[in-house]
């Protein structure tokens, strides 16, 4: 793309390519606003006074500004337990997956291993045919994980996706850096272990983000495999009290009484933002990762 | 390669010796393979025996006491109009969304990519894949907000452009458009990432001899940048096959209530509901593997038909 900037300067656009240029721009920085608003707005509510936000009307700025409702979100118990269950469940599953789907990968990228095609092939056909709800629920019950954290994790730890992401990788390796480590005498573990795996950080990186965000983000498993509701996900726990008004206010330890100074709107709002935050926090900085993996994906290996 | 060769004198029991020594060589290569595969087998695998229940009628509280019933459960699929009604939302809403959202990152990354200024470019495409990194969860709290039948934004916007009162999250009209463009909202910035990725793969020099030719920059989009997208445009077609009886399970769910169920409720939905609810298992697996199976043969022959035209396939 850099090589387009010549054509700028060694031929003058014309009169319609200016105006293209100025509403194309327009149009996105547009949509940037578009995108960026709706969390805008959301933070906004959660830092005006609930009466206010009950009256609606809020765009820009908050009205009558407090804090008062992450005072009180941050007194419910569950929004703790859910971060305790998310971050336990996101932590080791993406730890575990990742690993496991490096494990996975790498044989695979070798064109010499016998039946190497009938494997993939087993990895693959789950990306175009999937047993269902039901029958995956059963299982579940069935190895005794029901209601158990484990649960969480175990189901989603490796994906076709992301093996076939880590293949592409593994591939683009020279086979000479094997060679070389293969001929001073050592075997195909040592050299995934001490070659392959340090050369590979970046796409590791990439798969673990994607792992990450998907465990972060998952909410249907809470709900097919979790009962008890100290176990739950954070989403399931802000599903709860987004839902449910009376839930938001009793977990927000809201009485009665104290409803005149407070009310489910701003707590919805609260707490869509504290559990939206670690998300914007780290997003900007590991972007580029998700960007990667894509690339490495799209050139098919 | 000599050992090989060697193999090759001696022609009996040569293949199986050969094989027997490549796996011998690649002994590690197995080990390191097998938690992947037996991950697979478990998870993946081992549920797919449970589709059995599809031709059962299964006791979940007493399985010994189910009876093998053929096909009847997908006999009840198409005699239920409950059913029928389902499948038609199902397919309404992913083709609608796949009509209206599979050209529209196309065209936004063709756009970005006629930008010039790199750090616009970069600051837009961080905006633009943001909300796909958020969960439905947050996503419908927020919609849900803008939506507020009393206090919500866009209710009032509605209100003082029409001047009519409409709910959307209980509309049977508006539903289904608000699925629509929230999808869009979430997906259409993330979806031109995989165009990029082929764009950026076009060599510059076709580019700047287009331009010294006399190539407008419309004439350069139409005949250097549309052609190298081209095959990821078809392969991201046959990937979307596979997901026409997916109309999106953690949005509908997350947005629907009993007042659009007629529009609302897919396949997913229903299946969750009956199945894991009202724990009617077989009919549900019915429904789940006929959901499969369709897809399966969706992207089967796409594929099929994409190798044959001369495209390249997903395999």
């Amino acid at each position: 793309m850099m090589g387009r900037k010549v054509k700028g300067t060694a031929i003058q656009s014309s009169v319609g390519e200016k105006i293209f240029t100025v509403l194309n721009y327009t149009f996105f920085i547009v949509l940037c606003l578009v995108m960026l608003y709706p969390f805008w707005h959301v933070i906004m509510v959660s830092l005006s006074s609930p009466s206010q936000a009950l009256r609606g009307g809020i765009f820009l700025l908050p009205k009558d500004f407090t804090f008062s409702t992450y005072v009180s979100v941050f007194q419910s118990k569950d929004i703790y337990s859910g971060f305790y269950t998310t971050i336990f469940v996101s932590v080791i599953g993406t730890v575990l997956g990742t690993f496991l789907t490096a494990l996975t990968a790498y044989p695979l990228s070798k064109d010499r291993l016998r039946g190497g095609k009938v494997l993939m092939f087993l990895v693959l056909f789950t990306m175009i045919f999937n047993a269902g709800m039901i029958p995956n629920y059963l299982l579940i019950k069935n190895i005794g994980l029901y209601d158990n954290r484990f649960a969480l994790i175990l189901p989603l730890l490796v994906s076709a996706y992301n093996c076939i992401i880590m293949k592409s990788f593994f591939r683009s390796i020279p086979e000479s850096l094997e060679e070389s480590a293969r001929i001073d005498g050592a075997n195909d573990m040592r050299i995934f272990f001490s070659i392959i795996l340090p050369l590979s950080k970046a796409t590791i990186a990439t798969i673990a983000l994607f792992t990450a965000v998907m465990y972060w983000n998952d909410y249907l498993s809470t709900v097919l495999y979790i009962q008890s509701s100290d176990k739950w996900s954070l989403q399931a726990v802000l599903r709860n009290m987004l839902t449910n008004t009376q839930q938001a206010m009793q977990s927000a330890g809201v009485n009665v009484r104290a409803q005149q100074n407070t009310n489910a709107e701003t707590i919805k709002a609260a707490n869509i933002v504290v559990a939206t935050l670690p998300i914007l926090i780290i997003y900007p900085f590991v972007q580029k990762y998700f960007v990667k993996g894509v690339m490495i994906g799209g050139v098919k290996g | 390669m000599s050992v090989r060769e060697k193999s090759a004198i001696a022609p009996k029991n040569s293949y199986w010796r050969q094989m027997g020594k490549d796996i011998l060589r690649d002994k590690w290569l197995y080990l390191l393979v097998l938690p992947g595969i037996l991950f697979f087998i478990i998870f993946k695998y081992i549920p797919m025996i449970d589709l059995r229940i599809a031709f059962m009628n299964y006791n979940p509280f007493a399985p010994d006491k189910s009876t093998w019933v053929g096909f009847a459960q997908f006999e009840a699929l198409f005699t239920k109009p409950a059913f029928l009604k389902v499948l038609r939302n199902t397919l309404v809403i992913s083709i609608s969304k796949m009509i209206i959202g599979f050209p529209i990152p196309i065209i936004l990354a063709l756009l970005m990519n006629e930008m010039r200024n790199i750090r616009f470019k970069k600051v837009a495409q961080t905006l633009l894949y943001l909300p796909y990194f958020i969960s439905w969860v947050i996503l419908a709290g927020i919609i849900m907000n803008f939506l507020d039948p009393s206090n919500g934004l866009i209710t009032g916007i509605i209100k003082a452009v029409s001047g009519k009162d409409i709910q959307v999250l209980t509309s049977k009209t508006a539903f289904v458009p608000m699925l629509i463009i929230s999808d869009l909202y979430k997906g259409m910035g993330w979806g031109t990432i995989i165009y990029f990725a082929a764009l950026s793969g076009v060599d510059p020099q076709l580019y700047e001899a287009a331009a010294i030719d006399g190539a407008k920059r419309f004439r350069q989009l139409l005949h250097i940048t549309l052609p190298a997208i081209m095959p990821t445009i078809i392969i991201m077609l046959i990937l979307n096959m596979n997901n026409i009886l997916n109309a999106g399970f953690d949005q509908i769910f997350m947005l629907y209530s009993a007042p659009v169920y007629d529009v609302a409720d897919i396949i997913d939905t229903y299946v969750y509901r009956i199945g894991i609810q009202k724990t009617d298992y077989s009919f549900t697996t019915a429904a789940g593997l006929f959901k499969s199976v369709i897809a399966l043969i969706l992207i089967v022959s796409v594929n099929f038909l994409a190798k044959k035209t001369g495209n390249e396939g997903i395999w």
